[in-house]
């Protein structure tokens, strides 16, 4: 049993003032995932709740207690970091045992720990061994080790898998989330990848410039993306955005002239948008097919097997991109008709706020 | 394949480092041919290189004509490591301080260690006298002992300083989350990895502290049983003629010991400890 709340978390770092007015509540048994491009304060945040640094203001409340002044162990965190951390003159078993000693745990019970860990780790034949006769998966796997011995209520790992190659990457990306269901521990876990984000995260949090953009599961992010920055953000390739202009108002939604003078009518609540507004229509490639509607010239083709990558530029010189099939009959140089649901379109205001989708699909879990 | 140079640059290198370890060695050569000849041969003119009556002779006749030289030779070793040892002591816990605390005045006393550095010991001898004098300690080893510790600290804190803040933040910082003290995480985590610095830095102290205890040995000390060797070989200058070839003879011998160590010493200092501490 472990919740873990952010309570108006704000960091400075002398001028710069690095996370603004945070506030998280994380449930039990929670992944929770923090994304965002470099530099938009992942780690800082993670090293506030781990007692690495402090919060200029705000608290850190795990289990109903307040530990914004307590020391990492008995805020009951471990944490893996991004370099792993692993001492190069011990062992792996010593690193492994390394909070134990530090507690002046008991031999035997200390060695049952240390064994439990490498076998969930699959590191039982490498404990004699230094880190350096490993490899990276291997290293990487010691650290997790030394975090999961002492038994901590919230984990935290700082973009453990950055340093790992992408096969590898894949394979631990599985492991983790396997260790996080066997634990069933409350986790917090930095990445700049989004691919790692909506695969492994129960929720999200989208940081951007020190601020959370949105904190959800990932399908209501993919669908309901709160700003442009989280629609950008999530989906690979991103997001396209066409800048358009609001001709009417409806109960159907709103009617939105884009590029080369389309107007579509996109189902979503108009909140306060008036006609003559400025809007940004945000168009995801996979929801894209063939069809009359918009004319793009494909520069680039990247025909990945099960699809095919079309980016171009549109007649009034916007990048574009477009997810097609596999096989789509299409080629470089060639200019080809592109159509979409209004159903699949996301509309955001001139603050870049989102307005809501009517006829998004159901979430599901 | 991997050759970076033509063999004419290489031919060229070969030449400099060879004209380079003939301006450090000639000395030492000389040296030793000193110690080889006869007195009487010393000042023949022309010079001659090589004579058939050279001779190892000095190097037994030298514990005769200085008594104490045996006791000259140990008084150095221990001198200059029991420099050593002190100045380890308290430059490692400094070190550490400067390489990873934050406090007041930090950069600012890092470089008066810097200009404390610019002065020789000559400059402070007469002020230093007078604070030993104080503190009843000369005529003692700790006349000897305790500037040389005090002017080898600077370098010391320095040297190790900067080998100290190599070593991955992340490492020291994954030690407190899993609740090590600083003591603890220094002397489990940071101190080992450090073998190599602390080595590099207790070697330049040591030969720091053989080389300045001269000038505090025959300032501060005049205890012969005390002298350390370069001081206990004036006493091969006698009222009428200087023993030259045992003087170079004792010189070498003396300094025999601390080659040996040094040598023994140099393996450790290639090895690469911090592999593997974290993904390059
Ligand atoms: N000790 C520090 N002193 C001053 N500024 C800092 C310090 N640590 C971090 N920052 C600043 O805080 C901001 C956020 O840094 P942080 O390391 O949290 O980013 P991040 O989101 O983890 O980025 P990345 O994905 O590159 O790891 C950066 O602009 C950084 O320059
Ligand atoms: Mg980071």
């Amino acid at each position: 049993m472990a919740t873990l709340d952010l309570q108006n978390i704000s960091k400075s770092f002398g001028a710069a003032k690095v996370l603004q007015d945070i506030s998280l509540a994380i449930q039990d048994k929670e992944l929770v995932v923090f994304v965002g491009p470099s530099g938009c304060g992942k780690s800082t945040l993670l090293r506030i709740i781990a007692g690495l640094e402090e919060a200029t203001t705000g608290q850190i409340v795990i289990d109903g207690a307040d530990v914004s002044g307590a020391h990492p162990v008995d805020r009951g965190i471990s944490m893996v970091f991004q370099s792993y951390a692993l001492y190069p003159h011990l062992s792996v078993f010593e690193n492994i045992a390394f909070p134990l000693r530090v507690q002046k745990m008991a031999d035997a019970e200390m060695r049952k720990r240390v064994a439990t860990a490498a076998e969930i780790l699959q590191l039982t034949d490498k404990l004699p061994l230094k880190p350096g006769q490993l490899s990276g998966g291997q290293r990487q796997r010691v650290a997790i080790g030394r975090s999961i011995v002492r038994n901590p209520k919230v984990f935290l790992f700082d973009e453990p898998l950055s340093n790992l190659d992408a096969a590898l990457r894949g394979d631990m990306r599985v492991e983790l989330s396997q260790l996080h269901r066997e634990l069933s521990a409350t986790m917090v876990y930095v990445t700049h990848d989004q691919v790692e984000a909506m695969t492994m995260a129960d929720r999200i949090v989208v940081l951007n410039k020190g601020k959370v953009e949105q904190f959800g599961p990932p399908m209501e992010l993919y669908h309901h993306p709160a700003t442009k920055f989280v629609a950008q953000f999530i989906g690979q390739p991103n997001m396209n955005l066409l800048s358009g202009t609001v001709k009417g108002v409806g109960p159907e939604g709103l009617a939105v002239e884009v590029t080369g003078g389309t107007v579509m009518t996109l189902p979503v609540e108009a909140g306060g948008t008036r006609a003559g507004d400025k809007v940004d229509v945000g168009i995801r490639p996979e929801d894209i097919g063939l069809g009359a509607g918009l004319r793009m010239n494909v520069n680039v083709l990247e025909r990945l097997g099960g699809q095919s990558i079309t980016y171009g530029l549109l007649a009034d010189g916007a990048r574009f991109c477009a997810t097609l099939d596999g096989d789509a009959a299409v080629r470089e140089g060639e200019a080809i008709d592109l159509t979409v649901d209004p159903a699949d379109c996301h509309v955001f205001n001139a603050n870049g706020d989102v307005l809501r989708r009517l006829k998004a699909p159901e979430l599901t879990r | 394949m991997m050759d970076k140079y033509t063999r004419l640059q290489v031919v060229g290198i070969y030449a400099a480092i060879f004209v380079f370890l003939l301006f450090m060695l000639l000395p030492f050569i000389e040296m030793f041919m000193t110690s080889l000849r006869p007195l009487s041969h010393l000042f023949r003119s022309p010079y001659t290189f090589w004579g058939s009556d050279f001779t190892f002779e000095a190097y037994s006749k030298m514990w005769t004509t200085v008594p104490l030289l045996g006791r000259y030779i140990v008084n150095s070793v221990y001198i200059a490591g029991m420099v050593t040892a002190i100045t380890m002591v308290l430059v490692v816990p400094a070190a550490y301080a400067y390489a990873r605390l934050d406090f007041p005045f930090k950069s600012a006393s890092l470089s008066v260690f810097l200009g404390v550095n610019m002065f020789t010991g000559a400059v402070l001898l007469i002020p230093l006298y007078r604070v030993l004098r104080t503190l009843g300690l000369l005529n003692t080893y700790w006349a000897m002992i305790v500037p040389g510790v005090a002017f080898l600290i600077p370098t010391g804190i320095w040297l190790l300083r900067s080998y100290l803040e190599k070593i991955p933040r992340e490492l020291e910082e994954a030690a407190y989350v899993d609740g090590a003290s600083r003591i603890y995480t220094l002397r489990r985590v940071v101190l080992p990895l450090a073998v190599p610095g602390l080595i590099v830095v207790g070697v330049s102290v040591f030969i720091g502290a053989y080389a300045q205890q001269f000038l505090f040995a025959i300032t501060f000390n005049q205890e012969r049983a005390y002298q350390p060797l370069p001081a206990g070989l004036f006493e091969f200058i006698g009222y009428q003629s200087v023993n030259w070839n045992e003087m170079m003879a004792a010189a070498l011998v003396g300094v025999l010991p601390v080659m040996v160590i040094f040598l023994f010493l140099q393996k450790y200092l290639v090895a690469g400890l911090t592999a593997g501490a974290v993904k390059e």
